[in-house]
């Protein structure tokens, strides 16, 4: 098969399965709709009633760690077409990649002697 | 006809491993189990929280499902029994599988529930942490196979399995895809102790049962993807060779179900601690010494 | 027990005529599929004996995946109302199955009802088994509601729109008297807090001006808002949709832009310097890890506690009707469930000693006995729900097996029993992340007070998690000594004091600390008592113990002091 029929099956897939979960919600639904009573809606919070939105800037303490993740995200994505040329390429690849590495692996050790890598 | 045996493939393994998740937890093996469970989830009723975020709520599990199921379609169970063997296969499950962290983010912010919200914030810092130890030790399988396309990794494997030629990026990318199938010890998400359930907690009804059949797929696919980078997918002896590839994929699946049951959560600062001090060093070492061997070995 | 099966309309789900059969298979497979939440707690069921997973009901940790309510013993008048909003909470068909008390007045008759034993418990779940095959769908079910699901009262001064309580009385801030006001939907806290997320769409929506009809907002008080205590007095609007993305009904009229740095100026900021958004959620009542009846409210900044506090809804009350020695002993052990022995004798022995009773070394013996198994039964009970807090799920299923088996174990038993528990505290050494986990966690500030049992003992070296988990189970060994020595247990019964009078006192070393108790009797007859435990002091550890903490350490922390919201006493 072309990748595009390929693909073209994936998408398929993808259709196939949303549509399996579509007749599953209707298969729920048509054994009756859920009944509206109070206090129903309410996220569950351990038996207290908290109608309060929850929405708002969320504190996450592992930006350090998300700085570092992006530089190492953008490395990834060149080591795929190189880890397929590697053997015909030889040495030299192994040495190009491996200063690349050596540079990020650098700037992690910096990230992490400047307390990057830790809870915030 | 290889889209219905490899689907019917998936189903099977689904439910051998909801049998014996039931095992696990009740110590019975009750083989009606899954199917019962799936019609009572059914019959109950699905309850949307007030003032949701009703596109990111109903995608969550929906999105949860179709990447699982994805993921599955590109790894091979025999030499022609794949659904779509991409050209590159390897880079295309990395793909399927961030959008995990999407699925669990929106079902943490849909509800508008302070337990799902923190649990989804919460696996973006497990994304963080387990994302590398994914993809380097693939890109490390790839090296040895010269190619993306998951058929000729699991070929190169004929000789010798990647898990003796590179024992280092099989831990790795053993403990990370648990992580990412966020199994205990890394249920951070969804953990009943601190968080009542998280992300699961506002999914009732039919919503619920696909959530809970999508993270089952998600084991299975990832124990597939486990057998195909490092067990040798579908080699082995007397067996045919789509029998090898389920029994690898079980035996994995299990064996993730079963290291959690006896290990308490590990904290995210921790996790994260742990995996970018000790686990991209290692990966790196593990990347560097196959391309020695590569090169070496003939 | 109800003579028929028979599920109250308020827990069915519609019956159609059309997916008639359809409905009957599905109601055989939720028949099969039984999952309970338990109020006030999987700890107390322990306490009492039953082994719910035994009857193949599943426990879940929240109400939306729950289908029994399983309700044991009495409840409390504020614990009625948080199972009220549980059951309001589950999704239909649910049914409660009560065990060993009366139906709160709040929730419809319990669909089954029945006595505290293990085989009660089967038969009520076989029952509801029926119940649910047949009537999961009913043809008219009525709604359920009740009065604690809907707007409550509460109190405000009009100088100070931050000063809110439940009860009326007066502002501790200027002496005003407070003002009742109408709660639930109209709680501005939260619209706040989410209209701080919009600002960031400021910049895009510059200029824009949004009016929607009588939702008119004056947004000049945002600025000097104490962000933790967050309610708007003055305005009288309605509930609007915040949904994340559109902002219909948002005013921007006298607004204009805002940059990020004046938005959040006077917002309280974070160890690291960020001004983040703030919220209050409970870990109430019933939270799967937490002991059942304690309810801990934490301000989260992120995944990070600011501030925390923790009461008890199920507290007992010192106050009471005189009631007669033996009534007083019964009653003061059926209060303590996670602790009915040493209560027990603990009454008992101030009743025999505001008699002037000698203490019968044989009868001394028997009860030290029964009071050490106590304490090692109490201990695995607090393992079990270690282990729900960490997901350690193999640590919860023995140590519940044990406890079962500890119970009621004779003294040959007991000595049997012996290598497990050595093997049990083998393998928790060597659980791999369970040091990294506890070591560290919940460390007591210098200079606490009021330390009683376990946790004082274990403060001596660094007095963290993990010192308090080895600790109890060092105590759990140094018990089975005891035991060895002393005889067979005997439960504590009080002897024929006729009608003395008499002032007494004893002190019992509870699982938990020591308690004491000490009664004025009169004919027979106890006319006053105070009682102090060990559970009433670390209570109010918990405040600083969490401060500053992420959230899983605060939870794992507030675990090890092993509160009995029961021996709290109000």
């Amino acid at each position: 098969m072309s990748a595009l029929e390929q693909y073209g099956l994936l998408l398929g897939l993808v259709i196939g399965t949303g549509g399996v979960v579509l007749g599953l919600y209707g298969l729920a639904r048509a054994l009756g709709p859920t009944r509206r009573e109070p206090g129903k809606d309410v996220p569950a919070s351990s038996g207290v009633l908290s109608r309060d939105p929850v929405w708002g800037r969320y504190h996450a303490r592992y930006y350090g760690y998300a700085l570092l993740f992006l530089a190492f995200d953008m490395e990834m994505a060149f080591m795929y077409p190189w880890a397929v040329v590697y053997k015909e390429v030889g040495l030299v690849a192994l040495l190009d990649m491996g200063v690349f590495l050596a540079i990020l692996f650098l700037g992690l050790l910096y990230g992490w002697s400047q307390g990057a890598l830790r809870r915030q | 006809m290889n889209f219905a045996v490899v689907l019917l493939a998936l189903l099977g393994s689904v439910w051998v491993l909801a049998v014996v998740e039931g095992w696990t937890t009740t110590g019975h093996l009750r083989p009606a189990a899954p199917l019962l469970s799936g019609l009572a989830h059914l019959g109950r009723e699905s309850i949307v929280p007030r003032t949701p975020d009703r596109v990111f709520f109903e995608a969550a599990p929906v999105l949860l499902l179709i990447v699982a199921v994805l993921g599955a379609a590109v790894l091979p169970l025999a030499p022609t029994l794949v659904i779509a063997d991409l050209a590159t296969g390897a880079l295309f499950i990395n793909a399927a599988l961030a959008y995990v962290l999407v699925a669990l983010i929106m079902g943490g912010w849909g509800p508008n529930g302070a337990y799902a919200m923190i649990g989804g914030w919460r696996f973006l810092g497990q994304l963080i942490a387990y994302s590398m130890l994914i993809v380097m030790p693939i890109t490390a399988a790839a090296m040895r196979a010269e190619s993306l396309l998951n058929s000729a990794i699991v070929t190169s494997q004929a000789g010798l399995w990647n898990i003796v030629y590179q024992p280092l990026g099989f831990v790795l990318f053993f403990i990370a895809a648990t992580a990412l199938a966020f199994r205990s010890p890394f249920d951070l998400p969804t953990a009943a102790g601190e968080l009542a359930g998280g992300v699961e907690a506002e999914y009732t009804g039919a919503r619920l049962a696909v959530l809970r059949l999508a993270r089952l797929v998600l084991v299975i696919t990832l124990a597939s993807a486990t057998t195909v980078f490092y067990l040798g997918g579908w080699h082995g002896p007397l067996l045919p060779p789509w029998a090898w590839s389920l029994v690898k994929t079980l035996t994995v699946s299990s064996s993730m179900l079963l290291a959690g049951h006896h290990l308490p959560r590990i904290r995210e600062a921790d996790l994260l601690g742990w995996c970018w001090k000790l686990g991209i060093p290692l990966a790196l070492l593990n990347i560097f010494v196959v391309g020695l061997l590569v090169l070496v070995v003939p | 027990m109800t003579s028929d099966p028979v599920m109250t309309s308020t827990g069915a789900r519609q019956r159609q005529k059309r997916f008639a059969i359809l409905q009957k298979w599905i109601s055989r497979a939720l028949a099969h599929n039984l999952s309970c939440l338990i109020v006030p707690g999987p700890d107390v069921a322990l306490a009492h004996g039953l082994d719910v997973m035994a009857t193949g009901m599943r426990i879940t940790a929240t109400p939306r995946d729950a289908g029994v309510l399983l309700i044991i013993g009495e409840l409390s008048e504020k614990m009625s109302e948080a199972v009220t909003v549980l059951y309001a909470q589950m999704p239909r068909p649910r049914a409660i199955l009560l065990l060993g008390g009366q139906t709160p007045s709040s929730l419809p008759s319990a669909d089954v009802s029945a006595g505290l034993s293990q085989e009660a418990l089967t038969d009520a779940t076989e029952w509801l088994r029926r119940a649910l095959a047949e009537g999961a769908f009913a043809t008219s079910p009525e709604d359920f509601d009740a009065s604690v699901l809907h707007a409550r009262i509460e109190y405000v001064c009009p100088m100070h729109p931050e000063v809110v309580q439940d009860e009326p009385g007066s502002c501790p801030k200027c002496g005003m008297d407070l003002v009742a006001r109408e709660a639930g939907k109209d709680e501005c806290a939260g619209e706040t807090t989410a209209e701080h997320g919009h600002h960031h769409d400021h910049e895009h929506h510059h200029g824009h001006e949004h009016h929607h009809g009588d939702e008119h907002h004056a947004h000049d008080h945002h600025h000097s808002h104490d962000h933790e205590h967050h309610r708007c007095g003055a305005h009288g609007h309605s509930e609007h949709d915040h949904s994340g993305h559109d902002h219909a009904g948002h005013d921007h009229g006298a607004m204009g832009f805002m940059s990020m740095v004046e938005v959040t100026r006077d917002l309280p900021r974070s160890a690291d310097g960020l001004a983040m958004d703030w919220i209050e959620v409970p870990f109430g009542p019933v939270f799967p890890g937490l002991p059942g009846g304690l309810k801990l409210t934490l301000t989260l900044d992120g995944d990070g506690v600011t501030e925390g506090q923790a009461t008890s809804l199920v507290g007992m009350a010192t106050e009471g009707d005189e009631v007669d020695a033996g009534t007083f002993v019964e009653h003061l052990a059926s209060a303590m469930p996670l602790a009915p022995v040493s209560y027990r004798l603990l009454a008992c022995l101030a009743i025999e000693r505001a008699t002037g009773l000698e203490d019968d070394p044989a009868t001394a013996r028997a009860r030290a006995s029964a009071l050490e198994r106590e304490r090692i039964a109490s201990h695995l009970g607090w393992l079990a729900q270690l282990g729900r807090q960490l997901g350690f799920a193999w640590l919860t299923h023995r140590a519940s097996a044990l406890h079962l088996d500890i119970r009621h174990a004779s003294q040959p038993q007991l000595i049997e029993l012996g290598p497990a528990l050595q093997a049990l505290a083998t393998r928790l050494g060597r659980t791999p992340l369970l040091k990294a986990r506890l070591k560290g966690t919940g460390v007591l500030p210098a200079g606490s007070s009021g330390l009683r049992g376990p946790v004082a003992l274990a403060a001596d070296e660094a007095g963290d998690a993990w010192t308090r988990l080895w600790q109890r189970l060092a105590e759990i060994t140094a018990s089975l000594d005891v035991i060895k020595t002393t005889g067979e247990p005997e439960l504590p019964v009080l002897r024929n004091i006729g009608h003395v009078s008499g002032v007494g006192e004893a002190t019992v070393e509870t699982p938990r600390g020591l308690a004491q108790l000490s009664l004025k009797l009169e004919h027979g007859r106890i006319k006053s008592y105070t009682l102090d435990t060990a559970c009433s002091h670390h209570i109010g550890l918990v405040a600083k113990l969490v401060e500053g903490r992420e959230l899983g350490d605060a939870l794992v922390a507030v675990g090890s002091l092993d509160l009995s919201p029961w021996e709290v006493i109000s």
